[in-house]
């Protein structure tokens, strides 16, 4: 076995201290595909905005990953022997997206999830959920 | 760093990368087929934004633009060929692309890409597009303006903005334009076509007093950017009436800032406070102007750019030099004897020859109906009236000139000389 791998070997980055970071996924949601609305414009700004904004975190060392998601998609629902049909249209929200991030605290992370520019944009809600962590296996 | 860099490589990145791909696109599929390239861009700045939103700006997202909007092409290319829904007529490019038989990759070279946005223009700016859609063609394919924006930008709604487009597009489908720059005699003409829609688009951006100002100033400095693509160009050799325009357009945007002042109030140019005038684009005008004249043919963008040069280098009204300004002004009436020609000339004219001479030139114009019907004619008269203190005629004007303009910055200016008027009778 290696020895027990630090936050910070993972990352290569060496301005963050080791260990003490904690990792957080933000599971960003919106109602319908709000880009597609917008104007060269504003689209030009909000490209500047989150640039700006992922650079950050990048630079940082605090992104561990992040990926959009198709709009498209289904739930797979129910119990083995009964699972419902259909997509999952209960929720008007939609998962669009998630970031893999790395935060002091849950404070820090959802002040991490607040400056996302996506706000400024348009009506979303970003869940911050802590990445469950076993002590002495993780 | 990191943003300063980010700031800098997204300067009008989606405005003219959309261009230069609508243009490259619109090689391939044809030019009756605008509109497919211009949903293939549109979809790849959407996807930019949502894939950058996650990962990052990359560190050339023009290439990362191309990329995509190439992959997209080619396939709904690979589609259109069994389904049919979009006429095809340049076949040959579409069918070599298909084959691979040329490489996708050399449509997009800085070249071909600069070379592409020119034929864009001339397609455009076809004479048998009006002159509205050509306006709004231009900045939706070239300028990567929204419908919406452009609506902004004419001050009306996106609907008849949309009408304007969908006219153009169909326009160029029936009487199958082609998508080249003309060569030989047939250059002459259609550049001048060219130079003018570009004229008028600065001067919706130059001469509107209401709407949004950056949306103002954008107009502008993409009439600039336009004219500037068409001077660099090796497709069009004889540039001096592109040298003129460009100066012309300069030199009037010199003073963008210096029209309105604090209480967003009109400034006339006699009270503009001069040093706001921006110094870098008077020199860049006068350059532009200098090597328009040193190729030889006069034209009237080249006589009102020098008109504008004298007022940019003046140091006040009073010391400008309106003898040679009221010169061009008798050569430009001689090449083009408009009704507004007469009434700047006669600006002129009541500055060398005193106010009344003024009037009389005005009084000799009455007959003209357009001018009867612009609000211009009627304040100057009015203003060369104050001059010569006969205010009762000056309220006339006025009140005339009060009735003809629409929009609110116009209207208080004009009531405040009634105003002033009212109060010295």
């Amino acid at each position: 076995m290696s020895y027990p791998c630090t936050l910070g070997l993972l990352m290569g980055k060496q301005q963050i201290k080791p260990s003490v970071m904690k990792e957080f996924m933000l599971l960003v949601k919106t109602e319908g595909d709000h880009f597609a609305s917008m104007s060269a414009e504003t689209q030009q700004a909000h490209v500047a905005k989150v640039g700006t904004y992922i650079g950050n975190l990048m630079e940082k060392g605090q992104l561990k990953g992040a990926q959009p998601l198709e709009l498209e998609g289904t739930m797979v629902q129910g119990t083995k022997g009964s699972f419902k049909d259909g997509p999952y249209s209960e929720s008007k929200e939609v998962i669009v997206g998630y970031f893999h991030i790395l935060a002091q605290d849950l404070q820090e992370a959802v002040a991490i999830a607040k400056a996302n520019p996506l706000f400024e944009e348009t009506e979303a809600s970003i869940e911050v959920r802590p990445v469950k962590v076993l002590e002495g296996i993780n | 760093m990191e943003n300063e860099r980010i700031a800098t490589v997204m300067d009008h990145l989606f405005r003219h990368e959309s261009g230069k791909i609508v243009s490259v696109l619109t090689k391939i599929v044809g030019p009756s087929n605008i509109e497919l390239a211009e949903d293939v861009v549109q979809d790849s700045m959407t996807d930019a934004l949502e894939q950058w939103s996650y990962k990052g700006v990359p560190d050339n997202p023009a290439g990362w633009l191309y990329k995509v909007a190439k992959f997209k092409a080619l396939n709904i290319l690979r589609k259109e060929n069994s389904h049919r829904k979009y006429q095809i007529e340049t076949g040959h490019l579409i069918n070599s692309t298909l084959e691979s038989s040329v490489d996708i990759e050399e449509f997009f070279s800085d070249e071909e890409i600069a070379d592409d946005q020119l034929r864009m223009m001339f397609t455009c700016c076809h004479p048998s597009i009006s002159s509205d859609s050509q306006i709004a063609l231009t900045l939706k394919t070239l300028c990567g303006f929204s419908a919406k924006e452009i609506a902004n930008a004419f001050l009306t709604n996106e609907d008849n903005i949309n009408k304007r487009l969908f006219r153009a597009r169909k326009v160029i489908r029936e009487n199958k334009v082609s998508f080249e720059v003309p060569v030989g005699t047939a250059l002459e003409p259609r550049l001048q076509t060219v130079l003018d829609t570009i004229y008028l688009l600065f001067n919706e951006g130059y001469n509107a007093t209401e709407g949004s100002l950056s949306i103002r100033w954008e107009l502008c400095e993409e009439a600039v950017r336009l004219a500037m693509l068409l001077g660099a160009s090796e497709l069009v050799q004889d540039k001096n009436e592109i040298w003129a325009l460009l100066a012309l357009m300069l030199l009037n945007a010199s003073r963008f800032n210096a029209r309105v002042d604090k209480a967003d109030a009109l400034v006339d140019m006699a009270n503009q406070d001069r040093s706001l005038w921006d110094k870098q684009m008077i020199d860049a005008g006068l350059a532009y102007l200098d090597r328009s004249i040193a190729t030889g043919n006069v034209s009237s963008y080249q006589i009102n750019a020098a008109i504008s040069a004298h007022h940019c280098t003046a140091s006040s009204e009073s010391t400008t030099n309106w003898e040679n300004i009221l010169k061009l002004y008798d050569n430009l009436a001689a090449m083009d004897p408009s009704p507004l020609v007469l009434l700047n000339r006669a600006v002129a004219l009541s500055k060398t020859n005193g106010p009344q001479k003024g009037v009389d030139a005005l009084i000799t114009l009455q007959k003209e109906a357009v001018l009867m019907g612009y609000p211009y004619y009627h304040a100057v008269l009015g203003e060369f009236y104050l001059e010569l203190k006969q205010e009762k005629k000056a309220l006339v004007c006025f009140k005339k000139a009060l009735k003809l303009v629409a929009n609110n910055k116009e209207k208080r200016h004009l009531e405040n000389k009634v105003a002033y008027c009212k109060s010295v009778i």
